[in-house]
């Protein structure tokens, strides 16, 4: 305890006088002001701009008219919506399961391995492509009797006549797929840098005990890169929740809007039909919907490891 | 000046702050000074204004890909006026939309920028945020340099805004190659393009082009507008209904004409251009603008490519349906250099102006003194304005917003999946029904 006190004495004998505290306070706050604007402009009021809107009818032009819930009401018993949101989900699930599993699978089968980062390189060099041109790319491979379709045709597989983009849900999954394209590489990476700093001791004496391969795995590497698993599958489902960029350079959300995501009903409703308060509403809803599965995906790994 | 301890935080205070004020003027901008725009020579006065004889002049537009031709206009401006422009380019329509409309809360408005016709036009108007335009147009109407048929689509309760920035008629674009290889002639019926259509689809090749985002609509137009102008025109107006019988027929139609495989996949990934290029369909059902773009691959009109204007469906009809839009140059009313930027306009309108517009993108001109170097392009402008035709507004002006984008949706889906094309019709006059109930 005496020695705990000391320090305490100590820092308060050195604080400055009452007024110099004042003075310092003030400086404090001038130092923080800059940041605190940034944050304040850049976020918080769009955002509180973006809720009011989503309570009115406004094009853009003019003074916004106050309509209550309309919006929301409108938005929810919109069929569209329905199709969104399952088409929100699919990427969401999607997006784990392939780019997050293969990323994993490549990170785990190259990690240790000779040469290693030379097999990874060609899965990372689609990561340096913006979204747009990935789905400039996949759409020449994906267009009816396209790339793919040849492809399938000149192998004599089966699909060579399957219509890609054109029919749902399958749009949406080839679009996962082209996402995957991309992403994979740059998860891998992640998890590459996630098993190298496990500590060789317990791999080693796993392995002296006789643990290779799946057992290795799924009792030693799994458990031990779970705090860069829950990184990277939070940031999955934020960015899956948001999808918009190749959905957009693919589809435009059709046909008869059969693959939008949230993220694409939102930017149609607002830039494309000028619906600024519709489209904030779904904005909102977005925004409502990424934060209770973010939250709630943390809170459930973090309270978990809580308990590990 | 002993530098105290006192001394250093006061300065760090008054530093913070000031970072924090600068930080602030950054954000909020000044244009007290009202520069930019119209910047040049001053010279005489409008109601007691200082109107530049010369300088440069923002200008704005969705039309990124003209701008060369753009360029083309700004030189021989600058030689013929004085004014040259600060070309301003966006190539996503929606973007650019947003931009415009924002710029209008600003210091900053647009001087010169294009736009649309119908609703989006009116829009502006009712907000007070375009110049009025009908001087120039009385002027321009009197000594011939605009056509009297365009003045209604510029016209907002009785006066008129903005002037054209193009016209450009939608007209049936095919490979020479192809009608060559099958030994095929332009038809002069609708049962004639019809056989064409047969004898293509009967070797696998599609006839035509068509596709299932923005441009969902020009066969709907094409076919309906050919079987009956009046219901087409009732439809845009509210009058009529989308599940009309006859538009039921239109639609069938349409549905037996995919089936027959007249029509390429909607979901063709290269450039139209590309596609007439490559031979993968023999004809596009395109605005004249297009000559532009197939010129741009080095195609040569006549050689490569040819057009003929689309025999309407229902040959009964006295004039054959001819689809035409036409898309404004505005000036914003409160523009720092409104003064000049209508002095443009004025300069704008004239045969000398619209020789080179015209020319630089190889499209025909609204003004009828123009000199059209094109001679295909020039003999449709001829034709055109005879008592053969019917010029038709295109369905993408004509229609009010919210009921385009939900029909553009529906027929996205129709040409995807042709099948009862009620229910989509239904959708549609569910849309179209809210938007006619709330004027």
């Amino acid at each position: 305890m005496t020695l705990l006190r000391q320090p305490e004495r100590a820092a308060t004998s050195a604080l400055p006088a009452p007024r110099a505290r004042s003075t310092y306070r003030w400086s404090a706050w001038g130092f923080t002001a800059p940041g605190v604007l940034i944050v304040a402009v850049l976020l918080y009021l769009p955002f509180l701009w973006t809720t009011y809107l989503s309570f009115t009818r406004y094009n853009g032009l003019g003074a916004p008219e106050w309509l209550g819930l309309a919006n929301y009401e409108q938005m929810f018993s919109d069929p569209a919506l329905l199709t969104s949101l399952r088409n929100t989900a699919l990427w969401v699930v999607g997006t784990i399961v392939v780019p997050v599993g293969l990323g994993l699978l490549i990170a785990v089968l190259t990690y240790d391995m000779r040469f290693g980062s030379w097999f990874r390189l060609p899965f990372l060099i689609p990561y340096a492509i913006s979204g747009v041109a990935v789905g400039i790319i996949w759409s020449f491979v994906l267009q009816t009797d396209g790339a793919l379709s040849q492809a399938l045709s000149f192998l004599g597989l089966p699909g060579s006549d399957s219509r890609w983009l054109l029919d749902a849900p399958l749009n949406t999954f080839v679009m996962i797929g082209a996402a995957a394209w991309q992403a994979s590489g740059v998860n891998a990476l992640l998890f590459v840098i996630g098993l190298q700093s496990i500590p060789k001791e317990p791999v080693e004496a796993a392995r002296v005990d006789g643990a290779s391969g799946v057992r290795l795995f799924r009792s030693i590497l799994w458990p031990m890169l779970r705090p860069l698993t829950t990184v990277v599958i939070g940031l999955s489902i934020v960015a899956s929740l948001k999808t918009f960029d190749i959905v957009w350079v693919m589809t435009e959300g059709g046909p008869g809007r059969s693959s939008e995501t949230l993220a694409v009903t939102m930017y149609r409703e607002t830039f494309v039909r000028t619906e600024y308060g519709l489209g904030a509403a779904i904005s909102v809803f977005l925004t409502v919907v990424t934060l209770i599965a973010s939250i709630t995906y943390l809170r459930r790994q973090l309270s978990e490891r809580r308990a590990v | 000046m002993k530098l105290t301890y006192k001394n250093t935080r006061r300065k760090s205070v008054i530093a913070s702050l000031a970072a924090g004020a600068l930080l602030l003027a950054a954000c909020g901008g000044d244009d007290d000074d009202g520069d930019t725009a119209g910047g040049g020579e001053p010279a005489g006065e409008s109601g007691g204004e200082q109107v530049a004889e010369s300088g440069t002049i923002n200008f704005y537009t969705d039309k990124a890909a003209w701008e060369p031709q753009f360029d083309e206009v700004s030189a021989a401006s600058e030689e013929a006026v004085g004014f040259d422009l600060n070309f301003s380019g966006y190539s996503d329509a929606n973007a650019y939309s947003a931009f415009i409309k924002q710029a209008f809360r600003t210091d900053e408005k647009p001087s010169l920028f294009t736009w649309h016709t119908g609703q989006p036009l009116k829009e502006l108007v009712d907000e007070g945020l375009v110049a009025n335009t009908s001087d120039l147009w009385a002027d321009a109407l009197g000594n011939g340099d605009l056509p009297a048929d365009l003045e209604q689509y510029y016209t907002v309760d009785g006066e008129q805004y903005c002037v054209p920035l193009l016209v450009a008629y939608w007209v049936m674009y095919y490979s020479t190659d192809i009608f060559e290889q099958y030994n095929l002639t332009p038809p002069q019926t609708w049962d004639e393009l019809i056989q064409i259509a047969d004898t293509l689809a009967a070797d696998g090749i599609p006839a035509f082009w068509h596709t299932n985002v923005l441009f969902s609509f020009v066969w709907f137009q094409t076919l309906l507008a050919g079987t009956d102008p009046d219901l087409y025109q009732r439809l845009s107006t509210g009058e009529a209904s989308y599940t009309d019988p006859g538009v039921v027929e239109v639609m069938e139609m349409w549905g037996d004409m995919i089936d027959k495989g007249y029509f390429s996949a909607p979901d063709m990934a290269d450039d139209p251009q590309t596609i007439l290029k490559n031979g993968d369909v023999a004809m596009l059902n395109f605005g004249t603008f297009f000559t532009g773009q197939l010129n741009s691959i080095d195609l040569v009109s006549g050689e490569d490519y040819d057009f003929f204007i689309i025999p309407a469906v229902n040959p009964d009809l006295g004039a054959t349906p001819l689809i035409f839009e036409t898309g404004p140059l505005c000036v914003a009313e409160e523009a720092n250099d409104r003064a000049e930027a209508m002095n443009y306009l004025d300069w704008w309108l004239t045969a000398d102006a619209q020789t080179t517009w015209a020319n630089s993108r190889g499209d025909v001109s609204f003004n009828p003194n123009a000199e059209v170097q094109d001679e295909r392009l020039a003999a449709l402008g001829v034709e055109a304005s005879t008592d053969s035709y019917q010029l038709i507004e295109r369905y993408f002006e004509a229609t009010p917003t919210s009921i385009l984008f939900t029909a553009l949706d529906a027929f996205g889906q129709f040409v995807t999946d042709p099948g009862d094309p009620m229910p989509i019709l239904e959708t549609i006059q569910a849309e179209a029904d809210a938007h006619w109930g709330s004027q």
